[in-house]
């Protein structure tokens, strides 16, 4: 059986600087995390993967489909919804009209065919109310949902999510993530985010990139595993730390190398991140 | 570097049916139609483009249009529209850079040439739409009773071409230059060079604006008028075609063997248009117009109504009925032989300087002639029966050119007595617009001359019950057709009051 994705040697330089540097992945059905630093390269894996800009060197394929050829690129497309880290809109169009217009320009040309998706799409998102909202009157929240029904129209087979959390409040957070739960119900989907509660709590697979490379991919009980036995509390930081902080309780949490008999905590998700990035992005004090 | 496999479906060998490119720019055209005919600007300006046409189509050419006139009629209107068109289609091509949505509609199915192609459907929508409004103008034209002629293809589709080429324009322009006040500002040059620069001599560069000489200030038989109409509704598409095309091109359909092939017809169209537009007025045209202004007689059909003979322009033949009853209101109350004496109402044109110059036709010398225009309704109508009265009471219509003496009063009786406001047709007739004092006389050929005093008498006329007046006018006929008979006599003949106002001719 082959992966939804299947990407391997991909490269790419905006002039000196290495954006990605030979990334492989293979992407199966469910949702798989993307973590990196601020310049890792994740929305420009994203980019890339959606065919919004092709790699220089290295290759991929969408169920089979290569985009490095015009009729692949068509076939990919088919096949992708793609919601960016800020997606745009069109704030004169209602919502209803803005995930027609998408689903019109991803070829869904029956109209009755067409608008019954868009209500399935909008209703998914818990915008069955507001469809005949003008954009502009919508809050934040909402547009992103908007963004995330224009990604889901189509009911594409790989769903490419960049950073859709970014800037919605705890509640509007926690429904995001029921729908994206929802999405990756049956179709794969590569979620780039900063959130490890995001990865931790939807992702079967999570890869972390830094510098444009893969540091890490597997699954998230993987991720965290990385950080047994380096994790411990003290009742100051530890200068030997990779990171440290206070905690609610008044003790640091450390994460790096122990000191010979340390209180040992258990480990999450967040610190397996960091101790993969190794100290790169580590750096967090109380 | 870490790979992870596990497994998956198999590749779904998804296609898309045939043509499915192509059934969502259709969709998509629609979708940009419906946004585009929504737009403000778009919906004042057809509201405003409606409004006025029907407000002057209710009224215009006098209830008797000449269709080949007013073809012509349909072409400034739909400049707004286009111009409003023109906006809107740069405004909705430069949405997605606006709001910065063009990074995630270029990884949609749909290439951006598809997108704009959608947009340039839709500016074709916009133009069928006027074309609609224009087939309905020249068909409201067509039905009144009053219709003669024929209107020409070429001008009915210089509109809808106009609403093309400028709503093409704001989509190119949209390709070309991203900034949202380019269109707004080239709008304002586009006004500036209409209204400055106007192309407005007579040579061939004027066939390069959209719309060319929709006024005219003489109305031709269709086949003297000699406008290039047809290779200039094949320069403005061609043009139209040329703009779109390009506009494809420029958002990546260059690959497109048809794009390619679309601009290189297109151009070849344009070229053949702005050549074939520039030749001037055929060598056979110009004899014919000589022919119809010199010899009329040669291309006449002609009709006879009880003594009189129509003779007209083919294409006028349907109106010697309405000539034939302002004759025959004329005749009724003439005296004498008047009412028998054969005449021939014969129609004239001065065709050999085209639409633009309105020269005088000199009076017909030949024994009861009278010279009727291609123009009618309105004034045209008295200003008829003032010519057909002339003849009836001085011979001809030379001699009641020439007329300065009390038989004005009749002439003018004879004209105005069986309308239905007869002092207001008086002022429509005369110069000054006035029912006082002296006038000349407004006439196809040579204008007449009122007096004051003969203004005077023909209102003391005009004020009697009309058959009375008609009773006096027959038996005194003899004595009021009299050349060099006087006014005051006149006035003794009616039993009216010696005029005190001035008698001298102007």
């Amino acid at each position: 059986m082959s992966p939804t994705v299947s990407a391997s040697g991909l490269s790419l330089h905006y002039g000196a600087t290495r954006a990605l540097d030979d990334v492989s992945l293979r992407l199966t059905p469910g949702v798989t995390g993307l973590l990196g630093p601020n310049g890792a390269g994740k929305t420009t894996l994203l980019r890339v993967l959606a065919t919004a800009v092709p790699a220089d060197r290295g290759a991929f394929t969408v169920l089979g489909h290569d985009p490095s050829t015009a009729r692949g690129r068509q076939e990919v497309r088919r096949r992708l919804g793609y919601l960016p880290q800020t997606p745009g809109f069109h704030p004169d169009f209602t919502a209803f009209e803005f995930v027609d217009y998408v689903a019109i320009l991803k070829e869904l040309t029956d109209r009755s065919a067409r608008h019954r998706e868009v209500r399935r799409v909008l209703d998914e998102v818990g915008l069955a109310d507001v469809r005949g909202k003008r954009i502009r009157k919508l809050s934040g929240g909402m547009r992103q949902r908007v963004a995330l029904a224009a990604a889901l129209v189509g009911d594409p087979a790989f769903l490419v999510l960049d950073e859709p959390t970014v800037g919605l409040d705890p509640e509007q957070r926690m429904r995001f993530r029921e729908l994206i739960a929802t999405a990756g119900e049956g179709r794969t989907v590569l979620l780039s985010t900063h959130q490890t509660e995001d990865v931790a709590m939807l992702c079967h697979r999570v890869v972390v990139l830094a510098g444009g490379t893969v540091r890490f991919d597997g699954t998230p009980a993987e991720l965290t595993a990385r950080a047994a036995g380096r994790v411990w509390s003290s009742d100051g930081r530890d200068p030997g730390a990779l990171a440290g902080w206070r905690t609610g309780l008044g003790t640091f949490r450390n994460v790096g190398d122990p000191p010979p008999g340390a209180d040992l905590l258990e480990p999450t998700l967040e610190d397996g991140y960091l101790l993969t990035l190794d100290g790169a992005a580590a750096e967090v004090t109380a | 570097m870490t790979t992870t496999t596990t497994t998956a479906p198999a590749p779904t060998p998804v296609t898309a049916p045939p043509g499915a490119s192509w059934a969502a720019v259709s969709a998509l055209a629609r979708f940009e139609t419906r946004k585009l005919l929504t737009r403000v600007p778009v919906v004042v300006a057809f509201a405003v483009y409606v409004a006025w046409t029907v407000w002057r189509t209710r009224v215009s050419f006098d209830g008797f249009p000449a269709l080949q006139d007013a073809d012509r009629a349909t072409q400034d209107a739909p400049l707004l529209v286009g111009l409003a068109v023109l906006l809107s289609a740069n405004h909705a091509m430069l949405r997605s850079r606006r709001h910065d949505t063009e990074r995630h509609l270029d990884v949609l199915v749909l290439p951006r040439w598809g997108r704009t192609v959608a947009h340039l459907l839709s500016v074709v929508a916009a133009a069928l739409l006027v074309a609609v409004c224009v087939g309905g103008q020249f068909a409201w034209e067509a039905l009144k009773p009053g219709a003669v002629g024929h209107g020409s293809p070429g001008e009915l589709l210089v509109g809808p071409l106009s609403v093309l080429l400028l709503g093409g324009f704001g989509v190119l322009l949209a390709r070309l230059v991203t900034a949202p006040f380019a269109a707004p500002l080239l709008i304002v040059l586009l006004l500036f060079l209409a209204t400055f620069l106007g192309f407005s001599d007579d040579g061939w560069t004027r066939w390069l604006m959209p719309s060319v000489g929709t006024y005219s200030v003489v109305t031709l038989p269709s086949d003297l008028i000699g406008r290039p109409a047809a290779w200039h509704a094949l320069y403005l598409g061609g043009l139209a075609l040329t703009l779109m095309t390009a506009a494809v091109l420029l958002s990546g359909g260059a690959r497109l063997r048809t794009a390619q092939a679309a601009v290189a017809c297109a151009v070849a169209l344009t070229l053949a248009g702005a050549v074939g537009q520039s030749r001037g007025v055929p060598e056979s045209v110009t004899e014919a117009r000589v022919r119809a202004s010199v010899t009329p007689e040669k291309v006449h059909t002609c009709v006879e109504r009880d003594a009189t003979t129509y003779c007209a322009f083919p294409e006028w033949t349907p109106r010697t009925g309405d000539w034939a009853r302002t004759v025959d209101d004329v005749r009724a109350l003439a005296g004498g032989d008047a009412q028998d004496r054969p005449l021939v109402v014969r129609q004239r044109v001065e065709a050999r300087y085209g639409l633009d110059a309105d020269a005088t036709l000199p009076p017909l010398t030949r024994p009861g002639e009278v010279t009727v225009g291609t123009a009618w309704g309105g004034n045209r109508v008295p200003e008829f029966a003032v010519a057909v009265a002339g003849a009836l009471v001085t011979g001809s219509e030379a001699t009641a050119g020439g007329m300065c003496d009390g038989r004005m009063v009749t002439v003018m009786w004879l004209a105005l007595a069986d309308r239905p406001d007869p002092v207001a047709d008086l002022r429509r007739v005369r110069i000054d617009d006035s029912d006082t004092g002296s006038a000349i006389v407004v006439s196809r050929t040579e204008p007449l001359q009122m007096t004051s005093a003969q203004t005077e008498l023909l209102r003391e006329l005009l004020e009697l019950p009309r058959d009375e007046a008609a009773a006096k006018v027959k038996a005194g006929w003899a004595e009021l057709t009299a050349p060099k008979v006087t006014t005051d006599r006149v006035a003794r003949v009616l039993g009216l009051e010696k005029p005190e106002g001035e008698n001298e001719c102007l």
